[in-house]
């Protein structure tokens, strides 16, 4: 099976979060940039059917600028992909989920492939759209959420659990399919020592990412901002537990609008 | 020149989801906008009158329930046929994991800029104005959505719902789709609905209502599951209960637990350690019950009561069941 | 002038360690040191990830990596637990005479097959005779034919009760002292090898230390390392390869040290404040973190030094000597940071006193550290 992992260089989860000068984006100045945990878990993923289906391989793609993004694939690497390659953004430093999709899918147009896997959603902007654009560029089905997939060999079908809203659906698809993969439903590997020096000296292939359409449709970032600084409890006064129950419930439908 | 809001449906029991009505209120909340709305899969006939409810007065319907079965993409030629006919310069979809495919797909099918996890947008000329929270809700997102069209998928639970207000809606019926023979396409074989007050799960809700050593003892622990059915929330824990075994590590919120980032979370008997802290400070509206003032939860609590929370728990459990008519 | 930034590999390994520590050793840190238990399971997983056997050429099927690569990876094991991180690194210190002093056919034969599986090895030097005054040491190694039959003692050696390796100094004439000292290779499954019981220890409580006794233990000559009467030579290079690994160990105890101390005295509140607005605890803290980023960039300069090819042994001292009494002293001003608090065994801190204690008298003393520093520094002015 020919199996593509899709991922994305993001901030670690410990990163103090800060804009940049001009206000528009995250200021990557002295942030450490891995795999999310989605991509862990979609490169596990693609590792345990790798070694399920004998003669498989894992190819791990991602789209993004240098040099965090051929770091992030050399992580991967290390984790057991058997080739990487890096579709380079040149001098783009920001891209949202459809811009990301439309660089990745020439790419994985020309690589052999049964299965695109992706995680969900990227562990910085939370989009949850590459699959989904993924699939309709490459003409393929894609599922979101998925969680606990197999190989069927017998049916030639892939098995899966799809996690909705109201519980899960259980589905099979043909090859070739792109997956969103929910989180962590599986326990990601870690890379060991040796492997991660060996990951250093691999080749990741380079391609530049095909500019942008003039006339595609475009995202600007505007502004990125963090919240402001929590002051303290606004503390409900209140005669009976009734009347607190009733000023919190108003308070949140009508001031914190959170109310389900 | 009016824009053209197309609301996706989405069918929960034969009707139109929560998520999908919030969409509504979204786009008849924009002045001069005109909303139409499309639902796919089968009963869509029938579910289609319940945008008028709403005062949505057209919709399109795809009544197949082959779709029901089929991927997200077998939708996206029926979603475009809408879109161009109602001259719909705006689709909304509540980000549900449906939700969230079919702007994928239609962000490229119908050339449209897309944005996901929306909790603000503003018509602009020239395109949409979004809001969103990301890594995790510790820093928001300003992004413009330039060009002609834009495909939205809202947080869910982000937005209220709308007020009824009933009109006649024309519902046009659209279809069939077009599918290709069962074997050579993805197959739903089936369905698991999640039992009744199992909640959804800890990092994805929206909702989390956490107990603490406050709670006393586990039996009482059920007070805190019984304000969460209420709500629809997720059931948490803080590290004192689970080391206790009063629930399992699952439960646990905190540095050496979960990160949770809910829209709402309600700390029950919570003192406010720091590694539990660290694991909930990015929820968006945060509400303490203790009965200690000086428990240093309420620092960082949005809105706090102070009290017996055998007491007030119950209370709170009671009114909101009454404000959400359950 | 060295570059002081990391590269991307040095990362890559220091995270590994990190994730290692905090996901698999932080976890049970309290829990072994309160019981003393060894956790063998840990010590496995470190095996797997390739954190064990560092400074072993990975021809031999160990990590093969330079010192500043094995003090990346020490500090951040020690920042999770001090205990673990002794019994994870005992390998490299017992292996290293091997290294250093062993044919190509002795490497062979006994690194390959030791490095292939989960193994304990232990480095015995030590007797109750004299643990400073090595070259007095008493354990006999008496010629027989191709073997030599070693009779003696050895005490407070790490992983002794676990080791199916010792890498063990005998003295093949005491009248010679340290130029009689030869240095043997002995499987634990020889016959007459008597590990003791684990001591119950003041701190890295997780670590097991205890006596070997060798009662007539036959060693064949082919796993003599070098010639007799260069084992004392032997040691004192390998001390001089291992030290400042030690180090890069303190300054991981004095980093959590200061992070407790920190972290806590924003939290804490009195006379109306933080206490991290009291000056008091602002000087307390900032002479902890001078001691630590000196800790760090006196080890980081030794590990350099003998990367490139330096003997390193003033280096060398001079930071495990630094480092292990700045760790001392870091972790007792952490607790005085919390105050009641920190004499509390249900805070983390107080442990961290007790493992530093031990960085000052193992791996070398820090008395004999000064003589060799003065002797070092001495020689330039002769």
């Amino acid at each position: 099976m020919e199996i593509v992992v899709c991922v994305k260089p993001v901030p670690d989860a410990e990163t103090r979060l800060r804009p940049a000068p001009e206000g528009t984006t995250l200021d990557p100045e002295a942030v450490k940039f891995v795999l999310s945990g989605y991509d862990e878990s979609a490169v596990e993923q693609a590792l345990l059917l790798k070694e399920s289906v004998p003669g498989s391989k894992v190819h791990v793609v991602a789209f993004g600028p240098a040099p965090r993004t051929e770091e992030v694939l050399r992580a991967a690497v290390a984790l057991g992909c058997d080739q990487a390659t890096w579709v380079d953004a040149g001098a783009e430093r920001w891209a949202d989920p459809i811009r990301a999709a439309r660089a990745l899918a020439p790419v994985l147009g020309g690589l052999p492939h049964d299965l695109i896997l992706c995680g969900k959603q990227a562990g910085d902007d939370e989009g949850g759209l590459v699959a989904a654009a993924l699939g309709e560029l490459l003409s393929l089905p894609d599922f979101g959420a998925v969680v606990d997939l197999r190989w069927d060999p017998g049916s030639s079908r892939f098995r899966f659990q799809r996690a909705v809203e109201t519980g899960q659906e259980s589905w099979t698809a043909p090859a070739p399919c792109v997956v969103g993969l929910q989180q962590a439903w599986n326990d990601p590997r870690t890379a060991k020592l040796p492997a991660i020096l060996k990951s250093r000296k691999a080749t990741i292939a380079r391609v530049a990412a095909a500019p942008r359409s003039a006339s595609s449709p475009t995202v600007v970032p505007e502004r990125f901002e963090l919240p402001p600084p929590r002051t303290g409890a606004k503390m409900i006064d209140y005669r009976t537990p009734e009347e607190a129950a009733q000023k919190l419930v108003r308070i949140l439908r009508e001031e914190a609008k959170v109310f389900p | 020149m009016t824009p053209t809001v197309l609301v996706v449906g989405e069918l929960q029991g034969g009707h139109l989801a929560s998520g999908s009505l919030e969409a509504i209120g979204v786009a008849r909340s924009w002045s001069g906008a005109t909303v139409v709305g499309v639902v796919t899969g089968g009963g869509s006939r029938a579910a289609a009158e319940e945008f008028g409810r709403f005062g949505v007065a057209e919709a399109y319907a795809l009544d197949d329930p082959r779709l029901d079965s089929a991927p997200a993409a077998a939708r996206v030629a029926a979603l475009k046929h809408a879109a161009e006919v109602s001259g719909a310069s705006v689709l909304l979809a509540a980000g549900t994991t449906f939700g969230r495919e079919l702007v994928g797909r239609m962000a490229v099918a119908w050339e449209a800029a897309a944005a996901t996890g929306v909790t603000e947008l503003t018509m602009e000329p020239g395109g949409v104005r979004v809001r969103r929270p990301v890594f995790g809700g510790r820093a928001t997102e300003t992004l413009r959505l330039e060009g002609p069209r834009a495909t939205i998928a809202l947080r869910p639970h982000a937005f209220a719902l709308p007020a009824e207000a009933p009109v006649p809606c024309s519902v046009r019926e659209i279809g069939p789709a077009e599918l290709p023979p069962a074997e050579r396409t993805a197959q739903r074989t089936g369905v698991t609905v999640a039992p009744a007050g199992s909640g959804p799960g800890l990092t994805d809700a929206s909702i989390v209502v956490s107990g603490g050593r406050g709670v006393r003892a586990p039996e009482n622990f059920r007070l805190v599951e019984e304000l969460a059915a209420a709500l629809g929330a997720a059931v948490g824990a803080s590290r004192a209960v689970t080391d206790a075994g009063w629930r399992p590590t699952s439960f646990q919120v905190g540095q050496t637990g979960r990160a949770v980032s809910p829209q709402l979370y309600i700390a029950v008997g919570i003192s406010g350690a720091i590694q539990h802290i660290v694991g909930m400070i990015s929820s968006r509206v945060i509400v303490a019950i203790n009965s200690d003032a000086s428990a240093p939860i309420f620092r960082v609590a949005d809105y706090g009561i102070v009290g017996d929370l055998f007491q007030i728990v119950p209370a709170l459990t009671a009114e909101v069941r009454r404000a959400r008519g359950l | 002038m060295p570059d002081f930034s990391l590269t991307a590999e040095q990362e890559s390994l220091r995270d590994l360690a990190r994730k290692f520590a905090r996901t698999e050793m932080a976890p049970h840190a309290a829990e072994c040191d309160r019981s003393g238990r060894f956790p063998e399971e840990i010590y496995r997983k470190a095996y797997d990830l390739g954190l064990m056997n560092l400074n072993v050429p990975t021809e031999f099927g160990g990590s093969g990596l330079g010192v500043v690569d094995q003090c990346l990876i020490v500090e951040e094991l020690a920042y999770a637990c001090a205990g673990m991180t002794t019994s994870v690194i005992a390998n490299c210190l017992a292996l290293e005479p091997i290294l250093l002093g062993a044919t190509p056919e002795q490497k062979d034969r006994l690194l390959r097959p030791f490095c292939a599986q989960y193994q304990l090895a232990s480095f015995c030097l030590t007797e109750p005779s004299g643990g400073s005054d090595a070259g007095g040491l008493k354990t006999r190694a008496r010629r027989d034919g191709d073997h030599y039959v070693l009779d003696g003692e050895k005490c407070f050696i790490t992983n002794a009760p676990h080791a199916a390796l010792y890498t063990v100094f005998a003295t093949v004439d005491p009248t010679l002292r340290h130029r009689g000292i030869t240095a043997f290779v002995v499987p634990r499954s020889a016959e007459g090898v008597l590990p003791g019981k684990d001591e119950e220890k003041m701190g890295h409580r997780a670590s097991s230390t205890g006596t070997v006794r060798f009662e007539g233990v036959r060693v064949p000559a082919a796993d003599r390392l070098g010639g007799d009467g260069e084992g004392f030579a032997l040691a004192l290079r390998t001390l001089d390869q291992t030290r400042t690994p030690i180090g890069a160990l303190a300054t991981g105890i004095a980093q959590a040290a200061l992070d407790l101390a920190a972290g806590y005295s924003l939290k804490r509140q009195t006379f109306g404040k933080a206490i991290s607005e009291h000056q008091a605890i602002q000087i307390k803290l900032a002479n902890m973190a001078q001691a630590v980023h000196a800790a760090r960039l006196l080890t980081w300069h030794a590990a350099w030094t003998i990367d490139r090819g330096g003997k390193g042994t003033l280096e060398s001292s001079i930071a495990k000597c630094f480092a292990s009494d700045a760790a001392l002293h870091v972790a007792d001003e952490a607790i005085q940071t919390f105050g009641g608090y920190g004499y509390m065994k249900d805070y983390p801190v107080e442990k961290l006193l007790r493992d530093a204690k031990l960085t000052q008298i193992y791996e070398g003393a820090n008395e004999i550290q000064r003589t060799v520093i003065a002797r070092e520094l001495l020689e330039h002015y002769a």
